[in-house]
């Protein structure tokens, strides 16, 4: 094996590892105030739908993710409203999230398009500046500019959570709302801002697979990599870093299985390679140890007018 | 005068209860105000109402002789109210510093000012003479310390009002002292202090004024100097009340139960080091000690509901280490677990369905060994209800439905039902009414008086000093000493539960 | 205080209704932001379902392996494991059905229909064991193992399907037919086709009720469902029901699968199962944890599945419509405490009124 071939591997693990980093990042937030994200699937799928739509009635990719960051707000927005305002249950709203943007979107795709794919639409699978860099430059202009931008929005997360006012509050709502709420804080804006946030970078993390790794949407392409992200924020204990780390571990085996499916090397079915990211997922999970955990997660926490 | 704080004609209404009762209550400012009556008589809801929690119903509400309306626990803030809540509002993760200025957090520039947090928070104590050290992590410090924490986080808002939800529960009785210097100092500093409680001694030590509340309502409110302890039990429930039941009996000599070298540890931390003692039939063997020294991890080793990392259990000359729950049911030994509503109850069974729970396996509530005998469930569920007084318009009725009082005297009824010898009683008085409360103590001093076995578990000393023949007091997992029960101290058990042994040593740091 | 007991019942049927209606308004925005009419729409859908003979037979078709799925997802929350996993297993329960129906040779039907069965039951069984045992031995979020594992399924009956066991002689991709002594004997022949797995819904419908409402086991295993924390404190068992509560509802939803093998494909395809597992997850939830309630449910989303073929053709409305009153329903199911004090509070409203008159 040749350097070039790890080349092409770590370039393609960062990747595939991008949308489960930023959709992870998405989900830190909004575990982190107290809503279990099932959904994330869902806002995927909307991001990556919205995001095609707006490139292909503007032809500009950018405009795309702008409509991507909007598809992944409305269904944040949809999730927020169940699981915040209403006093939800957090996992059947999820659910219910990822199976009406799975349908929807679908629905959509054949009303307008006849078919379950869209046409291929102008997309940002390079970054064309770092082009010109010297040495490295054939490497870094070939990932899509949203890795980068992934990258941007861990340094910016990072800054928020652990050393923001804001971010203290994040930190409280997840562990106990009610102390949060008798420090005369809103409860309920925090849940909001948690999960509007985590439905917005869904929404990057979904135009970054119809945009930024191809240049349309097919049904069925988020393919479980919103659950991977909810894995990688459990497994990287709601931390930057350690969601990094698990969405490039993710994004190891997903390489890995398309590598080994282009080259033919040992003579595996490629559905059977398909498979391994998602075993990996669950393996992953599995090794987590329950230890840290945010107390208040996956709570109802209802507004006193509507209790009854 | 203007007031501190003036509520008139609060009424605030639940589903199920009318909480508050056209209540109309005036405190004096820079006194120390008391509210008292026993648990469901609306003191809480009241306090909430005060602090933004609820909305009332009907009624004002004036804070020196402005009239206000809180829509949030925010407004009342702005308003110089803080509150001091019976479960302490502190995240544990967090340091002292952080848990304080939430919401006004110091800032520079966008971000948060970590350092400027700890300078002010050390700053609001030392004007006001508590000592916390703002850096410590919450999880790190003693629940009298957490409570100090919880003041100070209503100075730095700057309250002027404080209210302080049964501050006691959780304090040794040395910490009760103390908190009574911090709240004298506080209210020489001009700061209007309201608590609410039900323990009268306290009551008597700290405030000026006192009201009372029964049912919802209003009843009295008096000068401390001009009422004593007597007066304001018959205020408070009503009638005379006799708690405690009658020994009729010396303790038997014949063990019941023995435990030897217990040693229990969870998340690598050691919860009990070493426990031995005895209990004998006819007893009963009161453990006392702070919240989370041990106890109830202890009574739950016995009911089989925690496996110990060491050590064994003896029960009537037979090893039961290793068994389980089920089988000691079988054996006779029933529990009353601390937490009812999440460890005692199935919250959505009805109380016929809960009354077998744990004993549904018994041939006469199991037909043909897989079928439910509900004929048999039913009628028996029908005799318990009579016979334990549980209020109830029927047998099919949710136990969510009921109230702390009756929910508890489900829990006993099925316990006691199954004729046990040994009972592991785990604050079985815990948030239930006055009249229940008299009602589980029969349940177990008659209990006791037949020659059964109990072990009880309180953070009460009263109730552990007046149905214990004898006091083990637990420090840090520690079996301290046992005492008699008819010539201990409250003193004496105050200092051993916060670490001194029965000798008087100190007890090596924790 | 047993009318009573009635009463409330009945005011909590409302619940689902209101619940289904909004998710049918949610889906009528749909179809209008496509330019379509609703209500032409929705008339097609009912047509389709119940115009004519076939409809409906085609109606109580598809509803069967819906109720499994659904009598699945009842059986996994009663023990406090919700498995939203029964699309996945149902696909194995459909391949371990082709399995004996393809390589049990000469056996005769009264044997080999309930051996296909069995390993309809054993495939989702199977399947589910690998998620119950995380959940039991380490504690993982289920619902996360469960939904990937959906994931793999898709894989593994792609695999099956046009790699391991694919037919030479078939013009869409699939497996071999199965024999004709696995096939499901008709009720009512062609051109109707429907078979006795009709009559196993009901049989199995009974079997649970009972079950539950009168067996020591049921009674336990409802104790773990509705807090497992006072079910341990009470020497139950917990992470035994929990494994009992999880396989169980897979082999249900296998068996949901192994049925639409056995009665209606006679073969395994890539997209036999449109969605059947999905579908059992509302219904579950709105049938209050009632098997014989689920079945209505079942018809419902039968229903739906038929005549959205109709409305395909006749309005021009994509049959995917259903995915979103699906997606809609089970939001609305997560909102359903909001519809519930939103009765509430006009209930105890009027309550105030006549009071103070």
């Amino acid at each position: 094996m040749t350097v070039s071939f790890f080349v092409v591997l770590l370039l393609s693990v960062i990747r595939l590892s991008t949308p489960m980093f930023i959709a992870g990042l998405g989900n830190m937030y909004c575990e982190r105030v107290g809503i279990l994200n099932l959904g994330a699937e869902g806002m995927m799928v909307s991001g990556a739908f919205a995001a095609v739509l707006g490139s292909y009635y503007t032809g500009n990719p950018w405009i795309g993710v702008f409509c991507g960051m909007v598809g992944g707000l409305v269904a944040g927005a949809l999730h927020a409203l169940i699981c915040v305002e209403f006093g939800g249950l957090h996992a059947i709203s999820g659910l219910g999230i990822t199976m009406l943007f799975n349908g929807v979107t679908k629905f959509l795709c054949l009303s307008i398009f006849g078919s379950t794919f869209t046409p291929n639409v102008a997309a940002l699978q390079t970054t064309k500046i770092l082009q010109g860099v010297p040495v490295l430059g054939k490497y870094l202009g070939a990932l899509s500019p949203l890795v980068y931008l992934g990258g941007l929005i861990a340094v910016i997360s990072y800054f928020v959570i652990f050393r923001t006012p804001y971010g203290l509050r994040v930190q409280m709502v997840g562990d106990d709302p009610r102390t949060v709420e008798t420090a005369g804080i809103n409860v309920w804006k925090m849940r909001y801002s948690g999960v509007l946030i985590c439905g917005l970078l869904c929404g990057i993390a979904g135009a970054y697979m119809s945009l930024g790794q191809l240049d349309r949407f097919f049904e069925g392409m988020i393919a479980g990599k919103g659950m991977l992200a909810v894995i990688a924020v459990k497994m990287g204990k709601w931390e930057p870093k350690g969601i990094l780390g698990t969405a490039l571990l993710l994004g190891f085996f997903d390489a890995v299985q398309l590598q080994l499916q282009i080259n033919g090397i040992i003579g595996i079915p490629p559905e059977m390679l398909q498979l391994l990211p998602y075993v990996a997922g669950i393996a992953v999970l599995s090794l987590q140890t329950g230890a840290t955990r945010l107390a208040a997660l996956d709570t109802q926490y209802l507004r006193n007018k509507y209790k009854f | 005068m203007v007031y501190a704080v003036e509520m008139r004609g609060i009424t605030k209404r639940f589903p199920a209860v009318l909480a508050n009762d056209h209540i109309d209550i005036a405190i004096k400012a820079g006194t120390v105000h008391a509210i008292i009556g026993e648990n469901g008589a609306g003191k809480s809801t009241l306090m909430n109402i005060l602090y933004g929690l609820h909305k009332p119903d009907e009624g004002e509400i004036l804070i020196n002789g402005q009239k206000q309306a809180f829509g949030s626990a925010t407004d009342a803030i702005d308003c110089g109210i803080g509150m001091v809540h019976q479960h302490f509002m502190l995240v544990p993760r967090l340091t002292v510093a952080d848990n304080v200025v939430l919401g006004k957090e110091p800032r520079k520039g966008l971000l948060y000012d970590r350092k400027a947090a700890i300078a002010k928070v050390a700053e609001v104590c030392s004007r006001h003479n508590i000592q916390v050290d703002p850096a410590k992590k919450v999880a790190d410090i003693s629940l009298g310390m957490q409570q100090r924490v919880e003041i100070v986080k209503t100075l730095y808002r700057g309250a002027e009002i404080i209210i302080l939800d049964e501050p006691t529960a959780v304090l040794t009785p040395q910490e009760i002292d103390d908190l009574g210097e911090i709240l004298r100092q506080l209210k020489e500093g001009g700061k209007t202090i309201i608590i609410i409680t039900h323990k009268l001694e306290e009551v008597m030590d700290f405030s000026d004024d006192i009201s009372v509340l029964r049912g919802g309502k209003h009843i009295a409110t008096l000068r401390k100097a001009e009422t004593d302890i007597p007066e304001l039990t018959r205020l408070m429930v009503g009638r005379d009340v006799q708690l405690g039941g009658r020994k009729e009996s010396a303790p038997g000599k014949e063990e019941a139960l023995r435990l030897t070298d217990i040693v229990y540890a969870a998340a690598g931390r050691q919860i009990l080091k070493s426990i031995s003692l005895v209990l004998h039939k006819g007893e009963v063997l009161g453990l006392a000690g702070i919240d989370g020294s041990g106890q109830t991890q202890l009574a739950e080793i016995v009911a089989g509901v925690l496996t110990p990392s060491g050590g064994s259990v003896v029960y009537h000359s037979r090893d039961i280490t290793g068994k389980t729950v089920a089988q000691r049911k079988k054996e006779g030994i029933g529990f009353i677990a601390q937490d009812r509503q999440k460890h005692g109850l199935v919250m959505d069974f009805s109380i016929a369905e809960n009354l077998v729970l744990g004993f549904q396996r018994r041939p006469e509530y199991c037909q043909y060994k897989i079928a439910v005998n509900s004929k048999a469930v039913i009628s028996d569920a029908q005799k318990r209800i009579r016979e334990y007084d549980i209020r109830t318009p029927g047998e099919q009725v949710r136990v969510s439905m009921l109230s702390g009082g009756n929910q508890q005297k489900v829990v006993v009824a099925r316990e006691m039902g199954s004729r046990p010898q040994l009972i592991v009683a785990d604050q079985p008085t815990r948030g239930v009414d006055v009249g229940a409360i008299e009602a589980i103590h029969n349940i177990l001093i008659n209990h006791r008086n037949k020659g059964g076995s109990v072990l009880l578990v309180s953070l009460e000393l009263d109730e552990l000093m007046m149905l214990s023949d004898r006091i083990a007091v637990f420090f840090d997992g520690r079996l301290m000493g046992i005492l008699d029960s008819a010539t201990a101290t409250r003193e004496q058990i105050g200092m051993m539960m916060v670490g001194s042994s029965l000798e008087g040593k100190e007890g090596p740091a924790s | 205080m047993k009318i009573n007991a009635l009463k409330l019942r009945l005011k909590d049927a409302l619940v689902p209704l209101i619940l289904i209606l909004i998710a049918f308004l949610f889906s009528a925005i749909w179809i209008s932001f496509m330019g379509k009419s609703p209500l032409e729409a929705y008339r097609a859908l009912f047509a389709g379902a119940f115009g004519s003979t076939s409809g409906v037979v085609n109606t109580v078709k598809k509803s069967v392996p819906i109720a499994f799925a659904s009598f699945a997802v009842i059986v996994s929350t009663k023990a406090n494991v919700f498995n939203i996993g029964a699309e996945g297993q149902l696909a194995m329960g459909a391949f371990g059905a082709t399995m004996a129906g393809i390589f049990l040779k000469g056996l005769p039907a009264a044997v080999h229909i309930p051996a296909a069965i069995l390993a309809a039951a054993l495939g989702g069984m199977a399947f589910a064991l690998v998620p119950a045992l995380l959940r039991v031995k380490r504690g993982i979020n289920l619902l996360v193992v469960l939904l990937l594992m959906n994931n793999i399924a898709r894989f593994l009956l792609q695999f099956f399907v046009l790699d391991a066991f694919a037919s030479d002689n078939a013009l869409v991709p699939s497996t071999d037919r199965i024999m004709e002594s696995a096939r499901l004997p008709y009720l009512i022949g062609p051109p109707y086709r429907l078979t006795i797995a009709v009559l196993i819904v009901l049989a199995v419908a009974i079997v649970l009720e009972l079950f539950f409402r009168r067996s020591t086991a049921g009674y336990e295993m409802r104790a773990v469902g509705l807090s497992p924390e006072a079910a341990r404190y009470a020497g139950i068992d917990i992470n035994k029901y929990m494994l009992l509560g999880l396989l169980l509802s897979g082999a249900l939803a296998g068996v949901g699968g192994g049925l639409e093998i056995l009665g209606n494909h006679h073969r395994l395809y890539i997209d036999f199962s449109p969605g059947y597992g999905y579908d059992g997850i509302p219904i579950a939830l709105l049938s209050g944890g009632s098997p014989l309630i689920s079945i209505l449910g079942s018809l419902l989303f039968g229903a739906l599945r038929t005549g959205s073929l109709n409305m395909q053709a006749k309005v021009g409305i994509s049959d995917e419509i259903i995915s979103v009153i699906q997606g809609s329903l089970i939001l609305c199911i997560a909102a359903n405490y909001f519809v519930k004090y939103l009765l509430n509070r006009r209930r105890s409203g009027k309550a105030g009124k006549e009071a103070g008159q």
